[in-house]
């Protein structure tokens, strides 16, 4: 099926579910793994992003380095879609990737289950790209756009051509698939910047260990 | 290595809508990137361009500063160099020339749209190789209009204007639609930084008309104007109407068309061919190439007197594009 095919009027009715259908799930899902940030230092109170993140049995955030607190014994509050509210710990920070780690030690009951990570590396130019937020605070805010480039082996950054504002930072940047290909940092000239998805799963391995070291 | 032990979402496989529609539009830049190369012919970063067929690149002429011994990146990562055919700085368009046809199965002629594939609405990516790889942005085309002239006097067959952003180096790379197709040409130097595309009709004609004749022919006066407002009382003596418009010659080339009719700094233009005119545009546009030896009536005030001014209208000589400066026609 060509993409002038599945936008026409005439196949929309008749073919559920409908593109719309599939964005308005895929949102969801984002917003199920996408927590707000809020830290007690008022610069950065309530317009960071993060992303609920699979470490073994832990529960964890990963997030950009610059929307936690410089200092570990500040205090970091998380709050999920259904605005219940975690107190959070900085693990670790580091500037030069942009990316922190948060552990939350008390859960509520209901909490989400962290996101399913994807990898940048295979995916081609022109692939969709979602990216969930609060850009200006307002909280679960869905973009749209494609990859710009191919990620290099060697690339710090993933650039999507992709619509970010302050408070997309530290979200996650995901395929239609719904896997989790980037961290939101910062725009560029327009561009949406990420840091991949591999490189925060490197940190958190490097921070906390690999995931299955000491699974057996 | 598995990621963790505790309950995941996961990633959603099934064959969706949204999912091939990503693919397509995957394959869509797979597919132009095959038709697109880095040019090297200015400072700082490369621009992109279109391998249009055999041995001729297309290219947005304010990106190519230099003539000659041009490095080209062609899309199978290999170089070659181009000389340049000629340009239309009205159009934006240059046409280079490989020293060698691409050989690779890898390079691909620019598969064109057809004209009807302009169409409002129409889901586009712009496509360019701002260095060795290629990178896109997705967008719709948000207009469509009919045939205009730019500021700088070309003749473009369609007004399509863009919603999507054309990053730096992204000049002179294709519009392209979702099957992977050449709608024509993006380029930011047309339109005050406004992305717009140069349609195929128009870059086939320039093509045309640059490898037959070396330049495009067009229609110019020799003349520099600028807008200006005539004063209440020379209006009322010439029996003008309230406020009346005109453009005021600042400039008057020699050995031109205007200067050979006997136009002079100072006179202020009413109307041309019978049509009033406010702005410099406005006299530019009643300037096709298809005009150049036909006479143009300008109805002129000199001296607070009006008198007509008959001028044959002349062919702008090729390479002057680089000293036009701002609104001569």
């Amino acid at each position: 099926m060509t993409a002038a095919a599945m936008l026409s009027p005439a196949t929309r009715g008749s073919a559920p579910p409908t593109l719309g259908a599939e964005l308005e799930s895929l949102a969801d899902r984002l917003k199920q793994m996408t927590v707000r940030i809020h830290s007690r230092g008022d610069r950065f109170d309530g317009v960071g992003a993060g992303v609920l993140w699979p470490y073994r049995e832990q529960s964890i955030v990963v997030t950009n380095a610059h929307v936690v607190p410089a200092r570990r014994s500040d205090a970091v509050v998380v709050e999920d879609r259904e605005r219940r509210v975690v107190t959070a710990r900085v693990l670790a920070r580091d500037v030069e990737r942009d990316l922190a780690i948060l552990s939350l030690p008390e859960l509520p009951d209901e909490w989400p289950v962290p996101a399913p990570l994807g990898d940048a590396a295979g995916l081609r130019v022109g692939e969709i790209v979602v990216a969930l937020g609060h850009p200006f605070g307002v909280a679960g805010a869905l973009s749209l756009g494609v990859l710009h480039a191919a990620l290099a082996a060697d690339d710090r950054w993933l650039q999507a051509d992709i619509r970010l504002a302050p408070g997309n930072s530290g979200g996650p940047l995901a395929t239609v698939d719904g896997a989790v290909i980037g961290i939101n940092a910062m725009i560029v000239r327009g561009l949406g910047i990420a840091v991949p998805a591999s490189a925060a799963r490197a940190f958190v391995a490097q921070v906390l260990g690999a995931p299955n070291e000491h699974a057996a | 290595m598995s990621p963790s032990s505790a309950p995941l979402a996961s990633a959603s496989k099934d064959p969706s809508t949204l999912r091939a529609l990503s693919d397509d539009l995957a394959g869509a830049v797979e597919r132009a990137g095959r038709s697109i190369v880095a040019i090297h012919a200015r400072p700082r970063i490369p621009a992109s361009g279109i391998y249009w067929r055999g041995d001729i690149i297309v290219a947005a002429s304010h990106t190519v500063r230099r003539d000659q011994d041009i490095s080209i990146l062609l899309p199978d990562g290999s170089r070659g160099r181009a000389q340049l055919v000629g340009r239309d700085g009205g159009t934006d368009v240059a046409v280079l020339r490989l020293d060698n046809p691409p050989s690779s199965a890898a390079v691909v002629a620019a598969d064109l749209a057809p004209d009807d594939a302009l169409r409002v609405g129409a889901l586009v990516l712009a496509v360019g190789r701002p260095g060795e790889r290629v990178s896109a942005s997705l967008g719709v085309i948000s207009a469509v209009g009919e045939r205009w002239r730019t500021w700088s006097g070309g003749d473009i067959d369609r007004f399509v204007r863009l919603d999507l952003n054309v990053y730096d180096g992204f000049s002179g790379g294709p519009l392209v639609d979702a099957d992977g197709r050449v709608l024509g040409m993006n380029c930011s130097a047309l339109a005050r930084g406004a992305p717009l595309t140069v349609p195929n009709a128009t870059i086939e004609r320039v093509v045309d008309a640059l490898l037959t004749r070396g330049h495009v022919a067009r229609a110019y006066l020799g003349v520099a104007m600028q807008p200006v407002r005539l004063t209440r009382s020379v209006a009322e003596r010439l029996q003008l109407g309230e406020a009346p418009r005109g453009v005021l010659v600042v400039m008057v080339e020699s050995d031109s068309p205007a200067d050979r009719a006997g136009l002079l700094v100072g006179d202020v233009i009413l109307a041309a061919a019978g049509t009033p005119v406010g702005e410099p545009q406005e006299v530019a546009e009643l300037l096709g190439a298809e005009d150049v030896g036909a006479s143009l009536e300008l109805s002129v005030v000199r001296g607070a007197e009006r008198r007509a001014v008959a001028v044959t209208i002349g062919e702008r000589q090729a390479g002057s594009d680089a000293k036009r400066r701002g609104r001569d026609s």
